[in-house]
């Protein structure tokens, strides 16, 4: 039984990283841009979501109780707001500059949960997040499936919408953008306005993720957003192959798989003091398993990364 | 306002802008963001402490240069640290972002940086413990020297350090035949190989220069501050913000822009408090995108 | 009888496998001659010359400088084998200093003998001496393919190659590029050009070679080939008529 209610569990974390990875995926597989710094929207939505259905709290502003429902949709349009704002500055830019600004964006948000206590609670985080069946929390395996069978409905809306975008019009021409760039430059300003789009959506969708993550489990604090959420998450999304919706959840569940497991193992075995030094190897090994995929096996397990062709070198200078 | 803050805004600013040189001349030689160039400083920094342990071992306890905190084992342990950081980019492209690049894609390569800056990071926390090491442990007592300005002794060398650091890559670049090489397979790889010069070499030496000030500008945190793993990591965005702001490409660029973002930083210290500090360089960042992306010195995208 | 300089047979090039743009072309270059290779437009001449300065991958036949075989040896190498090729555009670095342009090139060569080199380039182009510390992107059109030309024989090839010399100038640069040329070969210089405007090239050309569909279709004597009335309707695109011959010199 017990079993099973932590099968639930994982699951319904591992779903919740999927719901990450497809806004990456979005992002990245279907539009090529960088996002370094995803923790940073995934945190935007969650203490979005937080701080407007948590109940009143002296200490801090906000807490205005509002039903949850209310607080996603809100999570998902500040954190796809901010990813706007990134975009319409960066995305007229070398993709280097995405990459930076959006690394920067993650250190300002972790600056924000950690220093701006009277809105984000500082180092203690938001606590007392409602739980979507908080009544149900006496019978954690039916409270664990509750979760799961929400969690999986959300990602499951969003995998079949992401389908049906990428197959849209829509996402032909974000695709049509990502494998020719002269194309791309000829649409100018327009092409710039789609790939805005595609960025503010799967910054959305990270919002969301955040939000749904928070009201899952009930507590938020700034060290859940981290740089190493970003990695897991990219390592998610190369690993199951990115371009590929299916690859992004298949990715996701496996990497986290691998994560929980190595965990496991690190605390069964290596003794308490050693603890910290063994977690460290435990991301060198993620780090050198997402530098080796991108070595060999580029495409991931279910990727079918269009190859944009590598330009031929002119002569001289660039064409 | 205090006007001490222009010692620490210096500080600082020498510090962010030897490691922008580093990411400018990556960034505008092999054309990717590294985002690993903070971690090459941590690892400078380590294997410098390390170097230093070394000697002290070797030669027994050497007394440091009066007022400073530290003696020769310091110097000489960095100018080995220097090599070994080159060494340690030099790797790190050889196994990892020259088999990229061939492929194509920089972005990807930008992304193995991103992995690499990752793993890198969690080694040192394996081999050494998040807990904070330092060079000494010795407190040097800050001299006024008017304005209600107070320095360091240590303070001072570095700084001096830094300006002739900064100088001599400076004359490399402009004055010698390797500098000519780099600057010429910045403006266009292509005619580059025609005039006859050799790429892969200009490659290797842009790693070697870019580590070696990676590791110096490590060294300055660790003898001004303290040695932690994430050291470098934590510089990354004023870093960047630096070699941005100077326009990419111009090392001058790179040294000023570090400049405006450390003395930025220590005047918002005074103003904001401490906690804001890694804000600063953020700011100053999506105001040169918005308004001058091609920064200072630049000369826009080719 | 002339040294022969370059010698290429049958070579087959192209930038994918397996689709060859240049298709068994043959061209001969003696010592001290100007030799222009005409061609309408796709004829694959730039492809053709591209993959002579090992910037084209070649597919077959052989490229022999001097008498040693140069098949595609890459871009970089060439030039210490002595072939000097100078690109259609951004053939100069536009940053650097005309000075730094020719110091850097002159990397190749031993380092006391740089800066004498510099001084013959001077000499030879006294328009450069006086913007030596100019940045070469702000120099006129013409200027720039001065430089680019002096940066290529820094090097004292055995033989000097560009791409289409005059493409982009107005027509007062097109006669003063084509007058240096002229001044290139006084000095010594062995030089192949490919050229869109094969009036100009014919008229300080000595022979000349068309290049239809990636071969070479008819090779001659430059004053004879600019009158020979079959190349120049099809592939010259002027009327040959025995009256203009004599203009067109």
């Amino acid at each position: 039984m017990e079993f099973l209610a932590y099968g639930a569990f994982f699951l319904t974390t591992a779903l919740i990283f999927s719901l990450i990875t497809l806004g990456l995926n979005l992002q990245w597989g279907l539009t090529g841009l960088f996002n370094v710094g995803l923790a940073g929207f995934v945190a935007i939505g969650a203490y979005t979501s937080a701080i407007l259905t948590t109940p009143d709290d002296a200490a801090r502003i906000g807490g205005f109780d509002l039903p949850i429902l209310l607080g996603w949709l809100a999570a998902m349009i500040v954190a796809g707001a901010v990813a706007a704002v990134i975009g319409a500055a960066t995305l007229r830019l070398r993709s280097d500059y995405l990459a930076i600004t959006t690394f920067g964006v993650a250190v300002v948000v972790q600056l924000v949960a950690l220093n701006a206590q009277g809105l984000t609670g500082g180092p203690f985080g938001v606590g007392f997040i409602p739980r979507p069946f908080g009544s149900l929390a006496e019978n954690p395996i039916v409270f664990n499936f509750a979760n799961l069978a929400i969690v999986a409905v959300v990602t499951l809306v969003f995998f079949l919408a992401l389908e049906h975008l990428a197959r849209s019009p829509w996402g032909r021409v974000l695709k049509a953008l990502r494998e020719d760039e002269k194309a791309a430059a000829s649409l100018g300003k327009s092409a710039r306005a789609y790939r805005i789009q595609a960025f503010a959506l799967g910054g959305a969708i990270m919002g969301l993720a955040g939000a749904v993550q928070a009201h899952f489990i009930g507590f938020i604090a700034p060290e859940n957003y981290l740089p190493t959420l970003t990695f897991q998450v990219w390592t998610m999304l190369i690993v199951g192959g990115s371009g590929s919706n299916r690859g992004a959840v298949l990715g996701s569940v496996l990497v986290w798989a691998i994560w929980v497991g190595s965990g496991a193992a690190v605390s069964a075995l290596v003794p308490t003091d050693q603890q910290a030094r063994a977690a460290a190897l435990q991301i060198v090994s993620i780090g050198v398993m997402l530098c080796v995929i991108l070595l060999v096996r580029p495409m991931g397990i279910l990727g079918g990364t269009p190859k944009r062709k590598a330009p031929a070198e002119p002569a001289a200078g660039r064409p | 306002m205090n006007m001490q803050f222009l010692v620490d805004g210096l500080l600082t600013g020498s510090m962010i802008g030897l490691g922008a040189i580093g990411v400018t001349l990556t960034y505008s030689i092999l054309r990717f963001s590294n985002f690993s160039h903070g971690d090459l400083m941590a690892w400078g920094t380590y294997a410098t402490l390390m170097f230093v342990g070394a000697i002290t071992a070797l030669f027994g306890k050497v007394a440091p240069i009066a007022p400073l905190s530290f003696g020769w084992p310091l110097l000489l342990a960095l100018a080995l640290g220097m090599l070994f950081t080159g060494g340690l980019a030099l790797l790190l492209d050889k196994i990892l972002f020259q088999r990229l690049r061939a492929k194509g894609q920089m972005i990807i390569v930008v992304m193995a940086s991103f992995g690499a800056s990752m793993a890198l990071r969690s080694l040192l926390e394996f081999l050494f413990t998040s807990s904070p090491a330092y060079f000494s442990r010795a407190i040097q007592i800050a001299k006024p020297i008017g304005f209600g300005i107070r320095i360091t002794p240590d303070q001072i060398a570095l700084l001096l350090l830094t300006a002739a650091l900064v100088t001599a890559v400076h004359l490399l670049m402009t004055r010698s035949q390797i500098g000519r090489e780099m600057r010429a397979v910045s403006q266009n790889i292509g005619l580059a190989r025609v005039v006859g010069i050799d790429v892969a070499r200009v490659v290797r030496f842009t790693w070697l220069i870019g580590g070696a000030l990676a590791c110096v500008a490590g060294v300055m945190i660790g003898v001004l501050v303290q040695i932690r793993p994430l050291m470098g990591f934590d510089m990354l965005l004023p870093v960047f913000a630096a070699a941005i702001l100077g326009g990419i490409g111009s090392i001058p660029g790179a040294v000023l822009g570090g400049l405006i973002i450390g003395l930025s930083e220590a005047a918002a210290v005074q103003i904001f408090g401490a906690e804001w500090r890694a804000a600063i360089a953020f700011v100053i960042l999506m105001a040169v995108l918005f308004v001058r992306p091609i920064g200072l010195f630049g000369v826009g995208e080719r | 009888m002339a040294r022969t300089v370059l010698e290429v047979r049958s070579l087959e090039a192209g930038y994918e496998p397996g689709v060859p743009i240049v298709r068994g072309a043959s061209i001969r270059v003696e010592e001290g001659e100007i030799v222009v290779v005409l061609g309408p437009n796709g004829a694959g001449k730039s492809s053709f010359i591209k993959a002579i300065a090992g910037l084209v991958p070649v597919s077959g036949g052989s490229v022999t400088l001097d008498g040693q075989d140069i098949t595609g040896a890459p871009a970089h190498r060439m030039v210490r084998l002595g072939l000097a090729f100078v690109p259609q555009t951004e053939n100069v670095f536009p940053l650097m200093s005309v000075e730094d342009n020719l110091k850097v090139a002159g990397g190749v060569l031993p380092k006391r003998e740089v800066a004498p080199r510099i001084e013959e380039m001077y000499r030879l182009f006294p328009d450069l001496r006086e913007r030596r510390t100019t940045p070469a992107g702000n120099l006129s059109g013409g200027q720039r393919q001065m430089v680019a030309v002096a940066r290529a024989l820094m090097v004292r090839p055995k033989l000097l190659v560009l791409d289409e010399p005059s493409a982009g100038l107005s027509p007062k640069f097109v006669s003063m590029v084509f007058q240096m040329l002229t001044d290139v070969r006084k000095a010594g210089v062995t030089i192949l050009l490919v050229e869109q405007n094969a009036k100009a090239a014919l008229a300080i050309g000595d022979r000349a070679y068309v290049l239809v569909e990636g071969r070479d279709a008819h090779e001659g004597v430059a004053s004879e080939l600019w009158n020979d009335p079959v190349v120049a309707e099809l592939y010259l695109g002027h009327r040959a008529s025995p009256a203009q011959g004599g203009e067109s010199r």
